[in-house]
């Protein structure tokens, strides 16, 4: 049954109304993986194939899909690890009972998109299809808010489509969840009144797919507040959320791009600047020191005291909009969904100086009190000056990281350490093999797999040893914390456990300058 | 920077994209950043000092999202505003509809505020006049009737942008000049106003 639908859904893939087909689409269409997922349980194997696989790829000549690309921003690895078209999800339960409407969904999906071009992405373009990742977030009156790549408009009928996926279900009293057909996973998360599909080729489990989602999910809630959102669709429902989200379509692109890069997102976790214990409570102390009575949160630079969903929304949202706070102070009302997800906190936004890389976020519940804590943050600067913690903050962070080298275990290239009772994670630079966004991607990928094995919602295990081809994993998970080694390949088991006691030894030294021990509350 | 005092409030209104952002970089930075359109979150403040005469007067520049999702607190960006810059693309004739909404909404806000009207992106207009959506003169009427000051603007060559703001700024001081006794500039350190506005007030 299962190895028919791929068929079909591939016979009209093939000849559907594509444009012709190219060599790097053959080669990806004639894989191996398919036959590999029906024979192999998601395991060692496995993983060694998919490594050749996507070596095989890699070596290919140029992107096809680099010339469909119209948008500025940074390709999303296509062809990083295509061997990713097999999924443990096929083998997994549950979930296929939806699989004879993917017939009936992909044959409308390919005549729409036959019919509707783009000015910005071709839909019809292999390079619109090769996409390693498709996020759509859509009202439930089928209404197309955002799409990854393409535009909206063109999507209508598609989006349609999977409203119509998620109504057929549900009127059976039933939720879809996901699809597995063809090497893709269509994963559905319903947040009445929005709808968010996503549409991969990666390996990612279900449950990350969903995690993903929902940071979109809290991202448009960080912008118009929940209150609000349900709002605008009980007055009316098939209200266009794209007039009021108009302009913001980038701090979700870039979310989505700091999901499949930023290992704080992954972790549920942020990265503190490593610093010496005592210039950190001078900087507290300075902080409180300078607050004003409506002041909630101070956030220097990668300080927590906040929920790490919020605070990587907040993150987002200053990282997404490079200059404008640059030299002048910034003033926005933001919900942080975790937090109330009914009312706007306003965020004062500013650097401390204008050529430094150090920005205070400083969150208010007034929204009158933006000059009250512009002051604050004079007087947190001048405090800081005085107390000379100022010149060790700026030292801090011409080197935010550091290499792994420091721990001093030659077999070790990078690591994950999370630390539980903080929910801050530590972790070196990215050595050279990875620094490349390919590389980047694909370190955070086979982190992202380990991580899914690791808490699986059925099977979880503690531990995990796995050699592959280019490096070696090892993974453990305990009460305290959380770990993730990427070791060269010729590592045996027992090196790989010694380097793991040689680097919970070194944590535990420096952990006072990795982690905030004490944080401040007002 | 922002501990200085500022003399009076100026604040950028318009539609997404006409370049608010734009004229105030050329006018502070004296520089105009090429690459993808960024937009503004929320608002971002920068204090500006300038010379008119013998003195200096600091305009605190207020420049707010063109994003309707903020239409709803704009009124917090421009309470109290003696200037307000009204933007308008001049390739762009929706962006002229825009503007009217916001000189109706001062008119009815801020009574105090005094409106320059600002048509952006001249340098597009003049390398090819078939782009132009918003005739000068019906500008130039639009602005007589409403007693505002017209300029058309290009942040990218910088034309007309260093006569827009000394002309505020002279503005002002004429009539800080007028009317010395009754204020003297807005006080940073002032409390804030005496109503209550509880966080989600943005309904």
């Amino acid at each position: 049954m299962e190895g028919d639908v791929r068929n079909k859904a591939r016979a009209s893939w093939d000849m559907g109304s594509l444009p012709p087909v190219e060599c790097l689409r053959i080669e990806r269409s004639d894989s191996p993986t398919p036959d590999l997922v029906e024979g192999t349980e998601p395991g060692a194997g496995q993983q060694a194939a998919m490594f050749v696989h996507s070596r095989s790829v890699e070596d290919l000549p140029a992107e096809a899909d680099e010339d469909a690309e119209s948008r500025v921003e940074p390709q999303p690895v296509a062809d990083g690890d295509p061997g990713s078209s097999e999924t443990f999800g096929t083998s997994e339960n549950g979930l296929q009972v939806e699989e004879n409407i993917i017939e009936v969904a992909q044959a409308p999906k390919e005549s729409s998109w036959a019919e509707s071009r783009t000015k910005e992405e071709d839909i019809c373009s292999d390079g619109w299809r090769s996409h390693r990742k498709h996020v759509f977030v859509l009202s439930e009156a089928g209404k197309p808010i955002y799409s990854r790549y393409g535009t909206e408009e063109a999507l209508s009928s598609t989006m349609g489509v999977m409203m119509a996926l998620v109504s057929f279900v549900e009127a059976d009293k039933n939720i879809i969840r996901s699809i597995h057909a063809d090497g893709y996973n269509v994963v559905f998360l319903s947040k009445s009144p929005l709808v968010l599909v996503a549409v991969s080729q990666t390996r990612q489990s279900d449950k990350e797919m969903i995690r993903e989602l929902q940071y979109i999910y809290y991202q448009i809630v960080s912008l118009l507040t929940l209150t609000q959102l349900n709002h605008i669709f009980q007055a009316k429902k098939n209200y266009d959320l794209r007039r009021l989200l108009a302009g913001s379509e980038h701090l979700i692109d870039n979310l989505l791009r700091r999901l499949d890069r930023d290992p704080g997102l992954l972790l549920s976790a942020v990265t503190c600047l490593p610093l010496a214990s005592s210039s950190r409570d001078a900087v507290s102390a300075s902080l409180q020191a300078a607050k004003a009575p409506s002041l909630v949160f101070s956030i220097l630079m990668k300080d927590q005291y906040l929920h790490h969903m919020d605070l990587h929304l907040v993150f987002n949202l200053v990282c997404s909009s490079s200059s404008s706070f640059r030299e002048g102070e910034g003033w926005t009302p933001i919900c942080l969904p975790k937090f109330n997800s009914a009312g706007f906190f306003h965020a004062h936004i500013s650097y401390l100086e204008p050529a430094s890389e150090l920005c205070l976020i400083l969150v208010s519940t007034d929204r009158e009190e933006f000059f009250s804590l512009s002051d604050c943050k004079q007087r947190f600067l001048e405090r800081l000056r005085k107390r000379n913690a100022y010149q060790a903050l700026k030292e801090a962070v011409k080197t935010p990281s550091y290499s792994v080298d420091l721990v001093g275990i030659p077999e070790l290239r990078h690591f994950l350490y999370k630390s539980k009772s903080s929910g801050l994670f530590t972790s070196p630079e990215l050595p050279g093999v990875y620094q490349s966004e390919e590389g980047q991607e694909r370190l955070m990928g086979l982190y992202q797999e380990l991580h899914s094995r690791l808490h699986h919602s059925t099977r979880p295990l503690l531990s995990i040893y796995r050699c592959g081809e280019t490096e070696n994993f090892m993974a453990w998970l305990t009460s305290g914390f959380e770990l993730y080694l990427c070791l060269t390949p010729l590592v045996t088991k027992m090196q790989a456990v010694s380097a793991v006691n040689k680097l919970l030894k070194w944590i535990r030294k420096e952990e006072d300058r990795l982690f905030i021990l004490s944080p401040l509350t007002y | 920077m922002s501990a200085m005092r500022v003399d009076t409030k100026v604040v950028m209104l318009g539609k997404e994209s006409v370049g608010k952002t734009s004229l105030v970089e050329r006018y502070v930075h004296h520089r105009f950043l090429v690459g993808p359109y960024q937009n503004t979150i929320g608002a971002a403040f920068v204090a500006k000092p300038i010379q008119v005469g013998d003195k200096v007067v600091t305009l605190g520049i207020w420049d707010t999202a063109g994003s309707e999702r903020y239409e709803a607190m704009s009124r917090i960006y421009y309470r109290g505003a003696r200037a307000a810059v009204v933007c308008y693309d001049l390739t762009d004739s929706s962006s002229f509809q825009r503007a009217r909404f916001w000189v109706k909404e001062l008119q009815n806000c801020e009574e105090h505020c005094k409106i320059y009207l600002c048509g952006t992106k001249n340098d597009l207009v003049q390398a090819d006049r078939g782009l132009r959506q918003i005739d000068f003169h019906d500008a130039q009427d639009f602005a007589e009737e409403i007693g505002a000051q017209l300029y058309e603007t290009s942040s990218k060559t910088g034309n007309n942008v260093d006569e827009l703001f000394q002309r505020i700024a002279e503005e002002y001081s004429d009539s800080a000049f007028q009317y010395m006794s009754n204020e003297a500039g807005v006080d940073l350190s002032q409390k804030k106003d005496s109503y209550f506005y509880s966080c989600c007030h943005n309904n």
